[in-house]
C-alpha cells in the first residue's frame, strides 16, 4: 500500500471573497463555508472565527482539532465511514495543509471535559497547537436535537471544514511530498534482514467514558466497543480510518492524522528496524473478555505479524493500562518483547505508585508524563467557543473563562500531552 | 550585569551558634546580626551572590518540646530582616537539631514565602520527618566536608530564589532532579521535557531490550505486597455487624467533603439513616468520579452499595445489623500508597466500633 501526502505550507489564513490559496495564504469566504456546514439540519447556526498565534484568544470547549486534508487521488474517499463513502483510506494521495487547524468547539456538551487552547501565554508555551493559525467552529444545535446528535453533526462539521479548505489549495505547489509505503505481505524470512521486526500496538478506546453509555464512532465511521483485535496498514491510521471521540484527552485527530509512533517507525523501517504492521485493539471491563482480546492481540502480533518486538500505547485512563499490561503479557509469554507507554496522574508519591501491574517481563515503561498537573492561565481578552462565564473543569474549585487566573489539570489542554508519543514531556521522580 | 545580593538568615543550634552545649541546650531564640560559626563559611560561599545578614540561635530542646510552635515564633523574629532565602544548619547527624532544621525551614515557607534549606545526614530522623516539605540536602556524618556541603545547600537555594524560567520542567521552575542537587527526593513527580519524544523513546528502548543492552524504565515497578487474609470472623453472621464501604464516589448532593472526582487523595463517612433514608433517593446524591459512566448508579444507588439488601438481611435476621455509617472515597486515579493509607484509616474506625465485617464494592 501506497499513501503520498502532499504537503502545502500555510502562513497565513484570512477571511476572503473567495475560498482559495495564494502564494501560502489561505482566504476563506465565511459565507459559503456557513453554506456547507448549515447543509447539516441538526445545525441551526454556526460561529466562525480565526486564531493567530499570540492574540490574547482562549478557545474553549474544544472537542476536536483536525488537520486540513482532502483525497486528491482517489477523489472523494475523504474520512471514509463518516464523511465520505466507504473505500479502504491508506493509498493514492492525500493533500494536507500545514501551519493551519480546524478547532471545534461544542459549547453545548455537558461532558465533564471541556478542553481549552490558549494562543498566548504560558498555555502557548506549553502546547503544540499554539503555533498553527485556527479556523475555529463554535455550531448552535437545532430546536430539538439531542445532545449526542448534535456531537456527530459537530464532527462532521469540522471533517468537511477540512476537507474544504484543502481542496481550495487546489493548484498551489506542494512544499514537501511524504510517501508511507509498506507492504506488509513481504516477508523477511530466512534471514533475509538481520533487522528486527517491530509491530505496534494501538489500544484505541476503553468503555470506561461513553457518556451516556454510548461509544463514539472513531473507526471508518464505526463505534469500537467489543472489537476483538484486528491488523490495520498504518497508512489506514495516518490517511482519515481513525478519528479521535468528541472529547480532547491527549488525543485529538490532528495527532492521529500525524501519528507520531507510525511515523517514527516508518522513519526507522529499514534502518533500524522493520515496521512488521499494527494491531489495533480496546479495553474491556469484563475479566474474560480481556483475557480473550489480550491472547488474540498476541496472536495476530507473534504469529501473523511474526514482529520480534512491539510498541504498546493505551488511551486516555487508568483502568486501561491493565488491559494494555495483559496484552503485553501474552506477548512476552509469545517471544515478542515489549515496551509499553503508561500515563501518570499524580503529582504526590512516586513513579512505581500508579501503575496497576507488576511483571518481571513488563520492564520497559515510556511514561507519557503526569498528565494531571495543574498549570496556571492568564486572564484572556477574548474567549471563543464559549464566552467569559464557560465552566473550566477543575475538580477543587468553580473557575470561568474569563477569570483573572484559572487552573487546569494538563490533559484538558489540549496539545500539551500525547497518548500516541508526539510529546516530549517525561514525569520523573523529584 | 550586578547581580542583586541576597538577604539570607542562617539558623543554628546552641552547638554551632557559640552559645554552649548541652547544658545550654534549653536557651530560647535569639538573634545575632552576620554570620556566626559555620556561617563565616556560608558568607565565604556566598561570595558576591548574597551576604548572611542574620543569624538566627535557638537551643535544641527549646525547639524540640513543640517544633512547630517553636519554629513559628523563631520566623516571625527574622521577619524585620526581610530575608530572601533562610539556610538551616547543616544539622549532620544530630537528631534534634534536624528536626529543629526542618521545623525552620518548614515554617519558613509557609509563614514568609522564601525559599529554605537545610542539610542532614541520611539517617537524621528530620530526613523522613521533613523530606517531602523541605528542601534536605544530603551532609556527611560530621562536619567533615562542611564547606562542601554548605555549598550544596547555598546551590540549591539560590536555584529557588531564581527568578529566571527553568527550560527542563513543564512547570518552569528551575530545581534539578534530586541526584543533581544532591537533596533528598521530595516524593513529588514533576514532568520535564526530554530531548526525544515518547515515539523516539519507546523505540529506542524496544531495541535494547531485543539487542539486550541496558536501558532505562521510565517509571519504577510498583512491589504489591501480598497480605495475610484475616481468620474467619469466629461468630455467628446472625450477630455480626456489617459496614459498606465503596470506592464509586457516592457522595450527598453539593459534595460537602469534596472528594475529588479524579485523582482524590480523601474518604468521607456518612449515616446511612439520613444519607439512604427508606427507598435510596437518587435526587440527594451524587458521584464525583470520572472513571465512569455513573448512569446506573445514580438511578439506583443501591447497584453501587447494596444498602437495600443488607437493610433485608439484617431484617430477616441473617445479619446482625448493617454498621450505621458508610464508608465512601472516590477510586478514580488514586495513587496507591494513598489507598492503602486510606484502607488503614477506614480499618482502625471500623475496629474501634465493633464492625465484624465488611463488603467492599467497586466499580
Amino acid at each position: 500500500m501506497r499513501l503520498q501526502i502532499e504537503r502545502i505550507d500555510i502562513g497565513g489564513l484570512c477571511v476572503g471573497s473567495r475560498t482559495g490559496v495564494s502564494h501560502h495564504v489561505l482566504y476563506v469566504d465565511f459565507g459559503e463555508l456557513e453554506g456547507i456546514i448549515l447543509t447539516d439540519d441538526r445545525i441551526k447556526a454556526v460561529r466562525l472565527h480565526i486564531a493567530s498565534p499570540g492574540d490574547r484568544v482562549r478557545i474553549v470547549n474544544v472537542v476536536d482539532v483536525i488537520q486540513p486534508r482532502c483525497k486528491v487521488d482517489p477523489e472523494g474517499s475523504d474520512f471514509p465511514g463518516c464523511l465520505g463513502k466507504l473505500r479502504v483510506a491508506g493509498e493514492g494521495r492525500t493533500r494536507s495543509l500545514e501551519g493551519i487547524s480546524v478547532v471545534l468547539s461544542n459549547r453545548y456538551s455537558k461532558r465533564p471535559y471541556s478542553a481549552l487552547i490558549d494562543m498566548f501565554g504560558t498555555g502557548a508555551e506549553m502546547s503544540r497547537y499554539s503555533a498553527l493559525t485556527h479556523l475555529c467552529i463554535d455550531p448552535v444545535p437545532s430546536d430539538g436535537v439531542g445532545e449526542r446528535d448534535f456531537e456527530s453533526a459537530v464532527k462532521l462539521a469540522g471533517l468537511k471544514t477540512a476537507v474544504h479548505l484543502a481542496r481550495a489549495a487546489e493548484g498551489h505547489p506542494v512544499d514537501r511530498t511524504e510517501v508511507y509505503e509498506l507492504n506488509l505481505a513481504e516477508r523477511t524470512e530466512g534471514g533475509q534482514s538481520h533487522l528486527p521486526r517491530i509491530a505496534y500496538y494501538y489500544q484505541l478506546y476503553t468503555p470506561q467514558h461513553d457518556y451516556q453509555g454510548i461509544s463514539d464512532p472513531i473507526l471508518y465511521g464505526s463505534e469500537v466497543k467489543g472489537l476483538l483485535p484486528t491488523i490495520l496498514h498504518p497508512n489506514e491510521i495516518l490517511d482519515g480510518a481513525v478519528l479521535s471521540g468528541h472529547t480532547i484527552r491527549e488525543l485529538d485527530t490532528y495527532t492521529i492524522q500525524n501519528h507520531p509512533l507510525v511515523k517514527e517507525l516508518y522513519r526507522r523501517h529499514g534502518k533500524d528496524l522493520i515496521f512488521a504492521g499494527v494491531v489495533i485493539g480496546v479495553a474491556s471491563i469484563e475479566p474474560v473478555q480481556r483475557e480473550r482480546m489480550a491472547m488474540m492481540a498476541a496472536s495476530l502480533v507473534s504469529n501473523v505479524l511474526a514482529a520480534e518486538g512491539v510498541v504498546l500505547t493505551k488511551t486516555h485512563g487508568g483502568m486501561p493500562h491493565v488491559d494494555l499490561a495483559l496484552v503485553a503479557e501474552a506477548c512476552e509469554k509469545a517471544q515478542v518483547k515489549t515496551t509499553l507507554f503508561i500515563q501518570l496522574v499524580h503529582g504526590v508519591g512516586s513513579t512505581a505508585d500508579e501503575a496497576s501491574f507488576s511483571s518481571d517481563a513488563l520492564n520497559a515503561l515510556v511514561n507519557i508524563g503526569q498528565t494531571q498537573e495543574r498549570i496556571r492561565l492568564p486572564k484572556a481578552d477574548r474567549i471563543l467557543g464559549g464566552d467569559s462565564d464557560t465552566i473550566i473543569c477543575n475538580p477543587d474549585s468553580l473557575q470561568k473563562a474569563g477569570d483573572e487566573e484559572i487552573e487546569i489539570e494538563g490533559f484538558l489542554l489540549a496539545g500539551v500531552f500525547d497518548v500516541l508519543g508526539g510529546s516530549r514531556i517525561v514525569a520523573v521522580d523529584y | 550585569m550586578e547581580q542583586k545580593r541576597l538577604r539570607v538568615v542562617h539558623y543554628l543550634n546552641q552547638f554551632f551558634g557559640k552559645e554552649g552545649g548541652e547544658d545550654r541546650a534549653d536557651i530560647p531564640f535569639l538573634i545575632k546580626e552576620g554570620p556566626v560559626g559555620p556561617g563565616m563559611a556560608l558568607e565565604k560561599i556566598l561570595g558576591n551572590r548574597g551576604n548572611v545578614i542574620a543569624t538566627l540561635i535557638c537551643g535544641d530542646n527549646y525547639l524540640a518540646r513543640d517544633v512547630q510552635n517553636a519554629s513559628r515564633e523563631g520566623i516571625e523574629l527574622i521577619v524585620t530582616y526581610k530575608p530572601d532565602i533562610l539556610i538551616a544548619g547543616p544539622a549532620f547527624e544530630a537528631g534534634r537539631y534536624g528536626v529543629a532544621c526542618g521545623g525552620i525551614c518548614k515554617a519558613a515557607r509557609e509563614r514568609i514565602g522564601i525559599p529554605a534549606v537545610t542539610g542532614m545526614y541520611q539517617e537524621n530522623p528530620g530526613v523522613e520527618l521533613y523530606r517531602k516539605e523541605v528542601y534536605i540536602c544530603k551532609t556527611e556524618r560530621s562536619t567533615l566536608k562542611m564547606v562542601e556541603d554548605l555549598t550544596f545547600m547555598v546551590n540549591l537555594a539560590l536555584k529557588l530564589a531564581s527568578k529566571e524560567k527553568g527550560k527542563r520542567l513543564l512547570s518552569l521552575e528551575t530545581i534539578g532532579r534530586p541526584e543533581e542537587d544532591h537533596y533528598f527526593s521530595r516524593g513529588l513527580i514533576k514532568n520535564e521535557i526530554a530531548d526525544k519524544t515518547a515515539a523516539q523513546r519507546s523505540i529506542e528502548m524496544l531495541l535494547a531490550k531485543l539487542q539486550g543492552r541496558p536501558f532505562q524504565p521510565e517509571a519504577k515497578r510498583p512491589e504489591f505486597h501480598p497480605f495475610e487474609p484475616p481468620p474467619p470472623m469466629g461468630r455467628d453472621l446472625s450477630l455480626c455487624e456489617i459496614a459498606l464501604i465503596s470506592d464509586g464516589g457516592l457522595v450527598p448532593k453539593g459534595n460537602p467533603d469534596r472528594l475529588r472526582s479524579r485523582g482524590n487523595l480523601i474518604w468521607a463517612k456518612y449515616p446511612v439513616e439520613t444519607f439512604w433514608p427508606g427507598e435510596s433517593q437518587a435526587s440527594a446524591l451524587e458521584i464525583s468520579h470520572t472513571g465512569y459512566f455513573p448512569i446506573h448508579v445514580l438511578e439506583d444507588p443501591n447497584r453501587l452499595v447494596p444498602v437495600d439488601i443488607l437493610r433485608d438481611l439484617a431484617k430477616e435476621g441473617i445479619i446482625g445489623r448493617l454498621h450505621p455509617f458508610f464508608y465512601s472515597t472516590s477510586g478514580c486515579t488514586t495513587s496507591q500508597v494513598r489507598c492503602q493509607e486510606m484502607g488503614e484509616e477506614m480499618a482502625r474506625e471500623l475496629r474501634e466500633g465493633k464492625v465484624d465485617g465488611v463488603i467492599l464494592t467497586s466499580t
